[in-house]
Parts: C-alpha cells; sequence; structure tokens
C-alpha cells in the first residue's frame, strides 16, 4: 500500500477506470475497490500522513485516528454494500458517480485540514447529484438542482468560514473550531446543512426519494455523516447543538405519519435518527461521543438496510407508496425479514445494534442532567416505531393485500441486504466489536436487565398503541398527497416572491433602461461632439498651439516640482 | 566573452551605422533592401546573443574606444536594456521581410537607396537609445533616430502630400522635445559634472533638493513624453503614422514609441530613485492622469476614424497609455506590466500595421468606406486583421490579455479605491477597443465588396510576414516565458535598486 | 406474475389470526409491565422512598404508548394544514 494514501482516493483513483471496464471485470473492480480501501485504512494505523506546505497553508492529506477511523471502516463497509447492491446496474454514470462520491466521503473523513475537507467536502455534492439525475425523470432532474444549489450553497459557506477561521487563528487544522467567532458560525452553518438541521434539512427530503433506487441508498449513508463526523470533530460540547437536535429528533417523525412515498417515510426518519446524533454532538461527554459514533456506525448499516428494502421493493414493484403496496410478504419474503430486522435495529430492540449505540446516547443524556433531554430522546425512540415498525414492514409487507405480485428481489440485492442485517444483528449480539472502534476508552455496558426491560417496554407499548388506533380506526388512512415541509419557503414561497419581485425589477428596470439610454446617448452625444473625426481632440492642433500647450504643461510640471 | 563575442555590445549599434551609407550609393530595388534587411537581422541576432548573456552573466559594460567610464562613453546592456534590443531589431527584420514589395509601391524607385538609409539610421538611433549608458550619447542617438524618421515619414509623399506636412510638424515638435531633453540632461550635467548614467544616479541624491534637479527632471519628464506622445503631447502621432509609408509605420509604431517609454524608465527607475521619483515628486500625480485620460480619451478618438491607419494610431496613443499608467503605478507589478506590454503591443501592433499594408498594397486605400466587403476580397489578410484585432482588445490567449491582466494586478495591489477606479477605466477603454475594432469588422464582413472588385489576396512576400507576427502574438499570449519572463527579470532588476 | 400464489391463503390473512396477534401482543405488555407493577407496590408500601419521574408506574410502558398517541395526533391535527395534491409542487 501507498505510504499515507487517503484510502478515500482509491475509491476516486478506481473510479478513474470504471469507464474503461465492462462485464465482470467491472463487477470485480467494483468490489475490490472498498476492500482495498478498508484495508488501506487498516494497513496505514493511527497517523498523519501527506503533510505539504501549499502557499503557506499546512495541508495535511490523511489524518487517522479513532474518530476517523470509525466513520472510515463504516463508509468502507457501506461502500462495499453500496456497490453489492448496485451490480446489476448498467449504468456507467452511476457507477462512476457513485465511486467518486464515496471516495470523496471517504476522504473527507480522513481530511486533516480545512482545504483538503472543503475539496472533498464540494466533490461529494457535486458527484452525488447524478445519482439523483440518473433516474432521468423530470421530477429527479429538478429536485437535483435544488440539492446540487443547497449543496453547493454549504461549501461556499464552509469556505468562508474555513477563509474566516484562517484569518482569525492563522491555521486552517481540522481539529475544535467552537463557536467563539463568526467562522464558527459560518463553519457550524455549513455543516448543518449536511447534517440536515431543522429549516436546512429540505434538502434531502425532496431528493433522496427521486434518486435511483441504488442511488438512494449510496447517498443515505454518507453526506449526512459526513456532516456528523466533521461536527463530532469541530463542535463537539457546543451547547447549541442539544436544542437543535432536539427539534430534529421531533419534529420530522411527524412527517413520517403523514408521508406517504415510504422512501421519503425513511429520509424523515434518517433525519430524526440524526437529531440523536447531533444531541450527542452537542452533550459532547466520552460517552456522549462514543454513542454518536457508535450510533453513526449503526445507523449506516440499519438505514442502508431499510433504504436496500424500499429500493428493492421499488425495483420489483415499481411503487414505493403506502397507499399502493401491501400484503407484499407473499412475494418478497426474504426482503420481508430483512426489513423486520432493519426496524428491530431503528427501534433499538435488545440484540440489535441500535439498541446498544442508542442506549449509549440515551445515557449520556441521561448522565448530563435536562430531563427535558432524556425525555425527548425517549419520545423519540417511541415515535420511531411508527415508521420503523408499522409504517415500512406493516404497509409494505402485511396490511391489506393490494394483489401485487412480483418476484423475490435479485440475488445482489439481497446479498447486500443480507450483509447489512447480519452487521446489524452481531454488533447487536457482540457490542465489544462496536467498542473496539470508538474514540474514547468505553465505559459502558448496554445490557443491563434494567435497560433491556425499559427498552422492550417502550417499544411494545408503542405497538400497542398503534395496535388499539388502527382497531379503532384513528390512524390516519394513506393516500397519495404532498406534504408541505419547510421546502415550501423556497419552492412555493420564494417562488411567488420572486415573480413578484421579479415584475416590481422590470418595471424598475425599465425605468432605469430609460434613464440610462438616455444618460448614454448624452455620453455618447458628448463623446461624439469632442472626440468624433475632426473634433476637437481628433483634430491636428497647429504646430504653434501644440507647443504652446507643452509648455503651458512643463510649467505646471515645474511648479509641482518646485513644491 | 572573447573574440567577436566580447564586441557584440558594439556591433549591434555599428553594424546598422556603417552599413546607412553604403545603401545611400546603392540603386534598384532589391539591393539595398537585402543590405538591410541582413543587418537588421544581425542586429536581431547579436540581441538575442545578448539577452542570453545578460540573463546568464549579469549586466555587461562594454567601453567604447576602450575609455573607462565615466570619461569614455560605456554601454551598459542590462536586463531592460537587453530586452528592448530584441523587440527593436526583431520587429525590424520582420518588417523588413515585409518592405521589398510594399516599398517599391510607395516609395519612388530613385528613393530607395536613400530610404534604406534612412531606415537603418532610425535603426541605429534606436538601438544605440537603449544599449547606450551615456545621457549625452542618447540624446545624439535620440536625434538620429528622429531625423531619420522624418525623412522617412516624408517618403509617405508619393501617394499622399500630406505626409510632408506631418513629418514638418513631427521634426518641429520633436526638436522641441529633444531640446527639453538635451536642456534636462544638460541640467544634470550642470549638478553633476557628469554625463554617465550610472554616474548621475550615484550622485543625484545629493542633488535631489536642488531646483536645477527639480527643472531637469520636468523637462527631462516632458521631453520624453513629448517624443513618446504621451496624451496630450501626441498631436504629430495620427498624421505621422498615417501618411507614412506602411512599412514605417509598422516598424515605429512598434518600436520609436517604445523606445521613448524605455528612456521614460529607464531615467525614472535608474537616474532618479523611484523614491524620489513617486516619494519626493510626486511624479505619480502627473503621469496617471495624463495615462488615463490618454487611454481613455485616445480608445474614444479611435471609435471615429475613418482611416484604419490612423485609427490604430490612435489606439497606439491609448496603448502608450497603459504603458504609462504601468510607469506610474510605481510597483513591481505595474513596471513588469508596463515593460511587456511594450513587447505584446510591439508584436501585435506591427501585425495590425503590417495586415493593413497588405489591403493598402491591393486597394490602394486604408479608408474604411473603401475597405468595403473586404473580408471577402482578401480573407486571409482581413482574418489576420481580425486576429490581431482581439489581441489589441485583450481576448484570453492573446498577449493583450496578457498585459492587461499584469495591469489590473499591478492596479488592484494598491488596495485602494483608485486601483478599483484604474480598474474600471482599462475594462471602459477595453470596451472601447472592442468597438472600434467591430467598426472594421463591420466594414469588412457585413457590407458587399462594391462592384467588379477584384476578389484577390496580397501576395506571399506581404502575407507571410504579417501572419508571422500575428501568430507569433498569440504564441507569446499563450506561452509567455519571453516576454513575460524576461520582463519580470528586468522589472525586478529595476526595482532591485540601480546599478 | 405467480397467479397460483395468489389463492393461497396464509396464515396470518385469517381475521382470527389477526385477533390472536392482538391478544398476543396484549399478553405480552402485560408481562412486560409486571416488574413496574410490584415496583409501584413498593412505592405505595415504603412512603420514604424518595419520589422520581422514572419511577412513577410503569412511567416507560406509559409514556411510550402515550407518547405514540401523541405523535399521532399531532400528525392527525396538522394534516389538513399540511395535506396538499400529490403534484403541487409540480
Amino acid at each position: 500500500m501507498i505510504e499515507g494514501l487517503n484510502p478515500g482516493t482509491i475509491l476516486i483513483l478506481g473510479a478513474l477506470l470504471v469507464p474503461l471496464t465492462s462485464g465482470v471485470i467491472r463487477s470485480i473492480l467494483l468490489l475490490v475497490l472498498p476492500i482495498l480501501a478498508l484495508g488501506q485504512l487498516y494497513a496505514l494505523g493511527l497517523g498523519v500522513w501527506g503533510q505539504y506546505e501549499f502557499l503557506g497553508l499546512s495541508i495535511e492529506v490523511t489524518r487517522i485516528d479513532k474518530l476517523s477511523r470509525i466513520f472510515g471502516t463504516i463508509f468502507c463497509i457501506a461502500s462495499l454494500i453500496g456497490v453489492i447492491y448496485s451490480l446489476h446496474v448498467k449504468d456507467t454514470v452511476q457507477h462512476f458517480a457513485a465511486l467518486i462520491y464515496m471516495g470523496s466521503a471517504l476522504g473527507a473523513v480522513f481530511a486533516g485540514d480545512l482545504i483538503t475537507l472543503f475539496v472533498f467536502w464540494e466533490l461529494t455534492a457535486v458527484t452525488s447529484v447524478f445519482l439523483i439525475w440518473a433516474s432521468r425523470t423530470e421530477r429527479a432532474f429538478k429536485a437535483g438542482i435544488r440539492y446540487l444549489i443547497i449543496q453547493v450553497t454549504s461549501g461556499v459557506t464552509l469556505l468562508a468560514g474555513v477563509i474566516l477561521y484562517y484569518q482569525d487563528t492563522g491555521s486552517i487544522a481540522f481539529e475544535y473550531i467552537g463557536l467563539g467567532s463568526l467562522a464558527g458560525g459560518l463553519v457550524l452553518a455549513a455543516f448543518g446543512i449536511k447534517a440536515c438541521f431543522p429549516f436546512l434539512h429540505n434538502w434531502m427530503q425532496d431528493a433522496y426519494p427521486e434518486a435511483t433506487v441504488t442511488g438512494t441508498v449510496i447517498l443515505s449513508a454518507f453526506t449526512t455523516k459526513l456532516a456528523i463526523y466533521a461536527l463530532a470533530r469541530a463542535f463537539p460540547g457546543t451547547e447549541i447543538l442539544i436544542p437543535i437536535g432536539v427539534v430534529m429528533a421531533i419534529f420530522p417523525l411527524i412527517y413520517v405519519v403523514l408521508v406517504n412515498d415510504l422512501r421519503r417515510v425513511l429520509a424523515y426518519s434518517l433525519n430524526s435518527q440524526l437529531g440523536f446524533m447531533v444531541i450527542g454532538v452537542g452533550i459532547g461527554t466520552e460517552l456522549a461521543l462514543n454513542g454518536t459514533a457508535a450510533h453513526a456506525f449503526i445507523h449506516i448499516l440499519y438505514k442502508s438496510l431499510l433504504f436496500m428494502c424500499m429500493g428493492a421493493v421499488l425495483y420489483r414493484t415499481g411503487t414505493v407508496k403506502t397507499s399502493e403496496l401491501g400484503g407484499l410478504f407473499r412475494s418478497m419474503p426474504v426482503t420481508m425479514v430483512f426489513c423486520l430486522i432493519g426496524a428491530m435495529s431503528i427501534a433499538g430492540l435488545p440484540l440489535t445494534g441500535g439498541f446498544v449505540s442508542k442506549a449509549m446516547i440515551m445515557s449520556a443524556a441521561k448522565d448530563y442532567g435536562i430531563v427535558v433531554i432524556w425525555l425527548v430522546l425517549l419520545f423519540a425512540r417511541a415515535g420511531v416505531m411508527d415508521h420503523a415498525g408499522i409504517k415500512v414492514p406493516y404497509f409494505t409487507f402485511f396490511g391489506q393485500d393490494k394483489g401485487i405480485r412480483v418476484k423475490e428481489a435479485p440475488f445482489n440485492m439481497l446479498l447486500a441486504m443480507g450483509i447489512a442485517a447480519f452487521l446489524c444483528i452481531f454488533t447487536g449480539v457482540y457490542p465489544a466489536f462496536l467498542f473496539s472502534l470508538v474514540p474514547f476508552e468505553p465505559t459502558y455496558d448496554a445490557y443491563t436487565a434494567g435497560h433491556m426491560l425499559t427498552s422492550v417496554q417502550i417499544l411494545l407499548f408503542a405497538v400497542l398503541g398503534f395496535v388499539l388506533l388502527m382497531r379503532y380506526k384513528i390512524y390516519p388512512l394513506e393516500q397519495p398527497a404532498t406534504i408541505l415541509d419547510f421546502d415550501w419557503i423556497y419552492r412555493r414561497g420564494l417562488k411567488s416572491l420572486t415573480l413578484a419581485i421579479g415584475r416590481l425589477i422590470l418595471v424598475v428596470w425599465g425605468w432605469i433602461l430609460g434613464v440610462a439610454n438616455g444618460a448614454l446617448g448624452a455620453i455618447i452625444n458628448v463623446t461624439a461632439r469632442t472626440h468624433g473625426d475632426g473634433k476637437l481632440m481628433a483634430r491636428t492642433a497647429s504646430s504653434g498651439r501644440s507647443i504652446a500647450l507643452i509648455v503651458a504643461i512643463l510649467g505646471v510640471v515645474v511648479v509641482f516640482f518646485y513644491r | 566573452m572573447t573574440g567577436l563575442s566580447s564586441q557584440f555590445a558594439a556591433l549591434v549599434v555599428v553594424l546598422p551605422l556603417m552599413f546607412a551609407p553604403i545603401c545611400a550609393l546603392l540603386r534598384g530595388r532589391t539591393l539595398p533592401w537585402a543590405i538591410t534587411t541582413i543587418v537588421s537581422a544581425l542586429s536581431f541576432y547579436v540581441s538575442i546573443e545578448l539577452v542570453i548573456a545578460v540573463n546568464t552573466g549579469g549586466p555587461i559594460s562594454y567601453h567604447m574606444g576602450g575609455w573607462a567610464p565615466p570619461w569614455g562613453i560605456e554601454y551598459l546592456v542590462d536586463p531592460l536594456s537587453s530586452y528592448m534590443l530584441l523587440i527593436i531589431s526583431g520587429i525590424s527584420t520582420g518588417v523588413l521581410i515585409y518592405a521589398r514589395d510594399s516599398i517599391a509601391q510607395e516609395v519612388a524607385d530613385k528613393h530607395l537607396g536613400l530610404f534604406f538609409t534612412a531606415y537603418l539610421l532610425g535603426l541605429t538611433g534606436m538601438l544605440g537609445i537603449c544599449i547606450t549608458g551615456d545621457a549625452f550619447n542618447i540624446f545624439v542617438f535620440l536625434e538620429v533616430m528622429s531625423l531619420a524618421s522624418y525623412v522617412l515619414i516624408a517618403m509617405g509623399e508619393k501617394y499622399d502630400r500630406r505626409a510632408l506636412t506631418a513629418a514638418f510638424q513631427y521634426l518641429i515638435i520633436g526638436s522641441v522635445g529633444a531640446t527639453f531633453f538635451l536642456i534636462g540632461v544638460g541640467l544634470l550635467y550642470m549638478m553633476t559634472g557628469t554625463l554617465n548614467i550610472a554616474d548621475i544616479a550615484s550622485r543625484f541624491s545629493e542633488i535631489e533638493d536642488t531646483r536645477p534637479a527639480r527643472a531637469a527632471v520636468a523637462f527631462l519628464v516632458i521631453g520624453i513624453g513629448i517624443k513618446l506622445a504621451l496624451f496630450p503631447f501626441h498631436v504629430w502621432l495620427p498624421n505621422a503614422y498615417s501618411y507614412a509609408p506602411t512599412i514605417v509605420t509598422a516598424f515605429f509604431a512598434g518600436t520609436a514609441t517604445k523606445v521613448s517609454v524605455y528612456l521614460l524608465i529607464r531615467f525614472i527607475f535608474t537616474v532618479f530613485d523611484p523614491e524620489f521619483a513617486f516619494g519626493i515628486i510626486q511624479l505619480k500625480d502627473i503621469l496617471m492622469p495624463l495615462a488615463v485620460l490618454g487611454f481613455l480619451s485616445m480608445s474614444a478618438v479611435a471609435i471615429f476614424q475613418t482611416n484604419i491607419k490612423r485609427l490604430l494610431a490612435y489606439s497606439s496613443v491609448a496603448q502608450l497609455g497603459y504603458m504609462a499608467l504601468g510607469i506610474a503605478l510605481a510597483s513591481e507589478a505595474g513596471l513588469t506590466a508596463a515593460i511587456v506590454h511594450m513587447f505584446n503591443h510591439a508584436v501585435v501592433k506591427t501585425g495590425l500595421f503590417l495586415s493593413v499594408g497588405g489591403m493598402f498594397f491591393m486597394v490602394g486605400s486604408v479608408y474604411l468606406k473603401d475597405l468595403a466587403g473586404i473580408g471577402k476580397r482578401m480573407p486571409i489578410t482581413t482574418f489576420g486583421f481580425v486576429l490581431g484585432g482581439l489581441a489589441l482588445i485583450g481576448v484570453p490567449l492573446t498577449p493583450g490579455f496578457i498585459s492587461k491582466w499584469y495591469l489590473v494586478v499591478a492596479a488592484l495591489e494598491t488596495n485602494s479605491n483608485l486601483g478599483y477606479a484604474l480598474v474600471v477605466a482599462i475594462m471602459m477603454s477595453s470596451l472601447m477597443a472592442v468597438i472600434y475594432i467591430w467598426r472594421v469588422v463591420e466594414v469588412a464582413y457585413f457590407r458587399s465588396p462594391p462592384e467588379g472588385a477584384e476578389h484577390k489576396e496580397a501576395p506571399l512576400s506581404l502575407l507571410v510576414p504579417c501572419w508571422m507576427f500575428i501568430l507569433g502574438s498569440f504564441y507569446f499570449g499563450i506561452d509567455t516565458t519571453v516576454n513575460v519572463g524576461l520582463a519580470e527579470t528586468a522589472a525586478a532588476f529595476l526595482m532591485g535598486g540601480a546599478p | 406474475m405467480t397467479e397460483p400464489e395468489r389463492d393461497k391463503k396464509y396464515w396470518l390473512e385469517e381475521p382470527k389470526n389477526q385477533n390472536k396477534v392482538f391478544y398476543c401482543l396484549l399478553v405480552l405488555c402485560g408481562l412486560l409491565a409486571i416488574p413496574d407493577v410490584v415496583k409501584l407496590f413498593g412505592v405505595l408500601f415504603q412512603t420514604e422512598g424518595n419520589f422520581e419521574l422514572k419511577s412513577l408506574l410503569k412511567f416507560y410502558s406509559i409514556y411510550g404508548a402515550l407518547c405514540y398517541v401523541a405523535l399521532i395526533f399531532i400528525a392527525k391535527w396538522l394534516r389538513p394544514v399540511l395535506l396538499r395534491k400529490e403534484d403541487y409542487y409540480d
């Protein structure tokens, strides 16, 4: 392995080979790259490589410590899963874009300085949009444009923050930044956009459901978790993150209940889960950060598992709308089993990975001493049942039989789901594996009787609530609809406002144009009258006058110099 | 250096000087032209050698007749003067290749020998100004160049008798300029007791507060300004360039005014210290307004011209304004911009004048009304003009862009509102360049040629040199190691402290 | 596609089996609540024990169920406000 090569660059360089290959060779290439990257990550061990001086800035291309390693590890695993899941796809653009996207997310995790981070940060934005556009629909195109604008805004904000930060501190090291200055605020905002902070979140729910079957799976794993990593790196213990996380954890759950498109449901639930992590970063204790990192790890597994299941359903049936699905357990039993495992994991049932990581964050919250946070997290845990336990598996695989009969998902999809499902359970049964990766010394035991009992209680009683609501027909019926979210502000409100402003501008502009036309005409007239052919400035003055002028200027200059 | 190469510094001037009288004795169309071309090419070769020598071994000091300075006359080749030698002899050689057919048409046969004599003397003067290290010697060469140029401009009388009045006016104003220059040098001599530039420079700080020294500065700046055609001393230039034979215009547009720019740089940065020139007497406050007014006003005048040569002449005055601005910015970046623009403008403007010369050769007129549809009649020549025009405007990948880029950078480096205002002014002037080039394009391509007009290209002997300059200008716009590299060295040398 | 499957009756499709699942769930919930009920007795009979929120009667269980129901009701209540036609933005 090349000394100090950022593992992300393996994927990026490998991507360049993709257009040259096809068939089996391409499949092998795609599979080998994430494994190579993982190998490189562990061959390097912990340390810092690739330090350069560039224009007086200290660039640090590869920095592996325990925090970046756990994110890097799961990114490699997610890449592998994503690649397996999309092996049947023949679209070169998608493979190419996906590899660079995954590689740049991985590269960003190992960036030791803010410039390198920025470069990879923007690269993730620019490449990921192709996974959305690859759906090749009008909706996907428009959503992709909106996505790209917001993602690039994040990058530009980051750059502005980095420049200010450099001016303030003279350093571009990617370390604790904190909210001490405008620079910190800008960087936080940039991270916040990618981490789907409330009111900055709509790009995800807008774009992810429009991406391709495989694209959504890949997208869901990287961008937001990269942002969580960046937050954990630069803003641990920043208290403002706690209320932000609280809103993030609860607010999307309401949408989960209402939204019809299951991939959009999962996107909202993803947002809620990110709230857990943001709270963890905001608390900032060792246990909280451990919990955040572990939760990100597990979260990627179960979230991509769920996205993969929905992707398989979409792939086979052509829809993921609750109002159109139901009774699929007949046709896709294996997918159903994997989906249930993912659902149990996101709900945090004991013996799944989600149980361990959620317990860590909840304990950290409890230790932190503000009861509200803890109650909110508890609320989110109960609320998560709605989509995890019920909406996604129940309405897809059980519920009313809509008579859809399809084949089971293709083998490569099942394999990818199987790996993710296995890891979900493995981390739950054998949490020591997870603890060996977390950034700080773990001092936590999730499997106490109390923990297990309470979490089963809370989840089962939530299910009881659902069953009762269903039995007495109180549960809101699913129907095809668009649910308004904050993106109304820019998709409708801003649009109308822009149109109104546009009309105003047209009027004002017309007026300005008129005035400018007049002014310009006057200038041209004056110029023509003074500079035109044969006019004052273009005339050949007589030698006598010229010399008089020259002498006059000489006089002025002499006086000027004498002063 | 040993042998002949040790005499290069003298040879570059002596060669054209010696062959000038020989030309006067020769008759016929070919012989005087051939000798002149060969001599010019030799000078070019020697200049290249000198550039290489200076850039590897440092400045060369050559003592005329073995008399050590400050008693004898010293020829001093430093990065800037070698750069100038390269421009002058290079342009001259290129133009001469073009000259054979062109000049035979524009000048009476019996005058051809004398024409080339004057040409060689003009070349001698320019090269001499740039190479000599003696202030009085500069004046001598300045007069040699000027007298030769009066003659050369007057030679245009075969086609247009106005060439005579133009030459006469140039003679009057040019002589005033030369006189001012001489007065300035005389005052310096009075105060320092020496004519050697290095010597004057080393003593200048002692006398800089005296009134004669201040007067000397004023006389020198104005005198050089007249020769440089700095706005508003440019009165002589448009007529002289319009009515002179094509190759004279092309040669002078590329070199003569640049020599004066060289002199300005030399006096400001070597003789007077920049600290004195810009710090104590605030030369900037004189130079900068003239420069900015110059390029704005002259670009505007160029828009309204009906004679292409005259249009290009006014554009030249505007371009000289850019160079003056670069000097007035008083920074290394500004100086680099000025020096590099000398090179770039020389190549581009010569190419443009040569393509106009091609049109004149075939059509017999340079008035826009006579050139309607010239793009269809002489596509190759006209296309050359368009490319040259793009370079003049400063489109990326052309040398014009390089110069303006450096100029804008230098202006922004001042970090002041003035800098931004200057950038706006430069942009406006470039916009006007678009307009005046567009006027020619519009006439050339969007108007139909007159009934029965011949569709015939200029002969190869005109096309090839013309395109050599056009393509060369693109080369220097893309690979800037030569023009920018040498200019940066020269600027760094000048700013690094006078010798 | 696989037409014969349509006729195949699954165990889960019988309404009475669905009821069975429901009752199983009730029993399960009851069983899970036992430890808390026991603790409740402790709270009732040993009044000197310090009162904590989470030691409230079946706190986790009730909280879980209440949270869930609350969530659904909030969503239901917000639905008329937020719901638009599917092609609202198009």
